[in-house]
């Protein structure tokens, strides 16, 4: 398993926000975790960014120990983990470019190597000629491609969403979704995608888990149930 | 339409008491006996005098710019956004220098520096021959106005701050260490609140008159009052005053160029600041803001508190100045009024940009708080020392309208600020069911913006209290205020007198404040 998570709970303000929740992820699956609003599951990837500590339970990535009872053992930065946010996060003074290098520049990776990364990557996501214009200056989608690109370069193991296309008009967000799964079975990583769509969830997921009132209602093996069964439990 | 007519008369009242003056001043000081000419000009030029005052103005704010940014932005991200113990109570108190006039605190620092002062009373006599001629100099000036000064860039790197969208520092923090996120990310989208602040800090201190004089430090406002009320050469006086209007004038310009070019991704979040652990570097951290603390602000308050220690000094402190205080109150309190009022439509204005111009009200509005006082007091006095307007200039008006003209750029920014916040739909909804301008301001605007308001009125308060540089030259005889009075004592009262009358000031600034604070603690 690359992730594991063990019965965590989040509890904010005396209200119950994740609960006994646990889930086990293996390399290149594509796990979409679905629900409503205010049911968790952004919580959830949160924690298992390192951004939220889970006040109980444990979460480990291949392996290692990364946060267990209240306390985080490996920083964000150490958890080879990429993430697309919902508003993207791009960072507003730094061009494409400087926006793909910040990560690598972090982690001292040389000059040449950094170059030949962002390279190959923004030609994976068909951006190459923007590699010098501002966030500011690209449409929703090539934003979105960035903020992708800016996820992979850095090569991580597991790639996080949080309704990455929530914002995007319906023409675009298919458009995407396929870019999405083109990527993944490009490079093989471990997909975990949050959404409240249905449609998304089940163009994406490999599997889907379902959530509900911070608790998981449904989990499957390959592709989970139908689409009534799920629709049951949302 | 009644709408409109209140805003353009809010308009017009910042040009007649703001802006008017300046204009006028400015074309009192191209006429020579009845004439056109530059002569007053000529003659500010060729001075060498001119020239090395200019210099020193400039040295002096360029190098409080420069400590108060250095010293500025990192305890600004200590108090924000780090697990700093007592982080707000360290705040707190290094926002206090900026609720005293300025010069108190170079009192303050003279009893301490001073030839016979405490440091020389402790570590023996021939101290005092060093720290004397220090704070009587670039050095010792620059010290009282880094300490006064010190809040903006703290005050701006906060808010700032409490803007960014966390996600920004996230998506970093993938990647990078706190230290990396913290100088790539963080301070780069928060640059525009920190050259605002430089912007502030430069032309607060060009313009201060009351620290450089009583520290013998000679620049530009010094000599604009010293020709105005020694040698009562108006002209010389408002030639004097006219280059820092217009670097004034040039700062702002830039500030507004650079600022619309980089206004990244800031805005109210209701989302939770990303908080930094020190860790294992914490009890650095600690000492050092517990040693800039005490030098910076407990050192000078409590010198004022010693030297001021005794039932006497109070009582004579009383006799001498119970006039000043009440009226300090008076006006600062009228003030405040008319300042929150003002604010009031004119931050409507720049908020909901109900009339064209709402950005030249602005403009105007900033210029007139950037200007130094000095200028803005004679500018006053060049318009409203007539025959006609006679009942105006010799009354306590004319103080109230130096308020004005000076610091409604803040009742305009915070009453802004509030309206932001106030959906454009809730008045709009009172407009449908039939409600009227005065009746929506009335039951809809002005309840939902009675915090802006307060603000608004505190902060007016404040700042009309502790003014020193317009007061200083518009007062008619005996409507001086405290800070006027403690100024003129200064020369031949004992000093335990001085020093009792700075700590009732600082008192009496503090009050409104601590009030606030309780209230706010009681209601929640």
């Amino acid at each position: 398993m690359i992730v594991k998570i063990e019965n965590v709970s989040k509890i904010y303000d005396e209200v119950p926000i994740v609960t006994n929740v646990s889930l086990e992820i293996g390399k290149g699956e594509r796990v979409v975790i679905l629900g409503p609003s205010g049911c968790g599951k952004t919580t959830l990837l949160r924690m298992i960014a390192g951004f939220v500590v889970p006040d109980k339970g444990g979460i480990f990535i291949d392996d290692l120990i990364v946060t267990k009872d209240g306390k985080n053992y490996v920083e964000p930065e150490d958890r080879k983990i990429g993430m697309v946010f919902q508003d993207l996060a791009l960072w507003p003074h730094m061009n494409v470019y400087e926006n793909l290098a910040f990560g690598l520049k972090a982690k001292k990776i040389l000059k040449n190597e950094r170059n030949e990364r962002i390279e190959k990557i923004l030609e994976k996501v068909q951006m190459t000629e923007y590699k010098n214009t501002f966030p500011g200056s690209l449409s929703g989608g090539q934003q979105q491609r960035i903020a992708l690109a800016r996820a992979l370069v850095m090569q991580p193991k597991i790639l996080l969403m949080d309704e990455p296309l929530s914002s995007l008009d319906l023409d675009l967000n298919l458009l995407l979704r396929k870019e999405i799964l083109r990527l993944q079975e490009d490079i093989g990583i471990t997909l975990i995608y949050v959404t409240h769509d249905r449609d998304e969830a089940f163009s994406l997921a490999t599997r889907i888990v379902v959530m509900k009132r911070g608790r998981i209602m449904k989990t499957g093996g390959d592709k989970t149930g139908t689409s009534e069964e799920i629709s049951g439990h949302l | 339409m009644a709408k409109k007519f209140t805003l353009w008369t809010s308009i017009c009242l910042l040009i007649l008491i703001g802006l008017a003056p300046v204009v006028s001043m400015f074309i009192q000081s191209l006429s020579v006996d009845g004439a056109l000419s530059l002569k007053n000009y000529e003659m500010l030029f060729q001075s060498r005098r001119e020239w090395l005052l200019l210099s020193n103005s400039l040295e002096l704010a360029g190098a409080t710019t420069l400590l108060t940014a250095l010293f500025g932005v990192p305890l600004g991200i200590l108090f924000e956004k780090t697990d700093l113990p007592f982080r707000r109570l360290f705040a707190i108190l290094f926002v206090i220098p900026l609720m005293i006039p300025p010069y108190i605190l170079a009192t303050a620092w003279f009893y301490c520096l001073g030839r016979d002062g405490y440091a020389a009373g402790i570590l023996g006599n021939p101290i005092g021959n060093y720290t004397s001629p220090f704070l009587f100099s670039l050095g010792g000036t620059l010290l009282v106005m880094v300490s006064a000064l010190l809040p903006v860039f703290i005050i701006l790197t906060m808010t700032y701050l409490r803007m960014i969208n966390p996600r920004l520092e996230e998506a970093a923090k993938l990647s990078a260490k706190w230290s990396f996120v913290l100088r790539k990310i963080s301070i780069p989208v928060i640059s525009p609140g920190i050259f605002l602040a430089a912007i502030f800090v430069f032309i607060l201190t060009i313009g201060e008159f009351g620290v450089p004089s009583s520290l013998h430090f000679d620049v530009f406002p010094v000599e604009s009052f010293i020709q105005f009320s020694a040698f009562y050469n108006f002209n010389a006086a408002t030639a004097a005053a006219i280059p820092l209007g217009l670097l004034t004038l040039m700062l702002l310009i830039i500030e507004r160029l650079f600022l619309r070019k980089k206004t990244f991704q800031l805005r109210l979040t209701r989302e939770p600041m990303i908080i930094v652990p020190l860790g294992k570097s914490m009890p650095f951290f600690l000492s050092a803001v517990s040693i800039a603390a005490f030098i910076l602000v407990i050192t000078p308050i409590s010198i004022l508190f010693i030297k001021s220690f005794s039932l006497r000094a109070y009582n004579e402190a009383f006799i001498q100045s119970t006039d000043s205080i009440v009226r300090s109150l008076l006006y600062a309190s009228a003030g405040a009024t008319c300042l929150t009022i003002l604010g009031l439509f004119l931050g409507y204005l720049l908020e909901r940009k109900s009339l064209r111009f709402f950005f030249a009200a602005d403009s105007i509005a900033i210029f007139l708080f950037t200007l130094p006082g000095t200028v803005i007091g004679i500018g006053l006095i060049s318009l409203w020392n007539t025959k006609v307007t006679n009942i105006i200039y010799a009354s306590a008006a004319i103080i109230l309208l130096g308020y004005i003209a000076k610091y409604t750029a803040l009742s305009e920014r915070i009453m802004a600020a509030g309206f932001s916040q106030i959906p454009r739909s809730m008045e709009e909804a009172a407009q449908i069911a039939g409600a009227g301008w005065f009746r929506r301001l009335s039951v809809i605007l002005i309840p939902l913006a009675k915090r802006g308001l307060a603000g608004a009125w505190l902060v007016g308060f404040i700042f009309c209290l502790r003014d020193l540089d317009i007061t200083m030259i518009v007062y008619p005889p005996a409507h001086d205020t405290l800070p006027v009075r403690i100024f003129t004592l200064m020369a031949n009262s004992p000093e335990e007198v001085i020093a009792a009358l700075s700590i009732i000031m600082v008192a009496i600034t503090l009050l409104p404040l601590g009030t606030l604070a309780l209230i706010t603690k009681y209601r929640g």
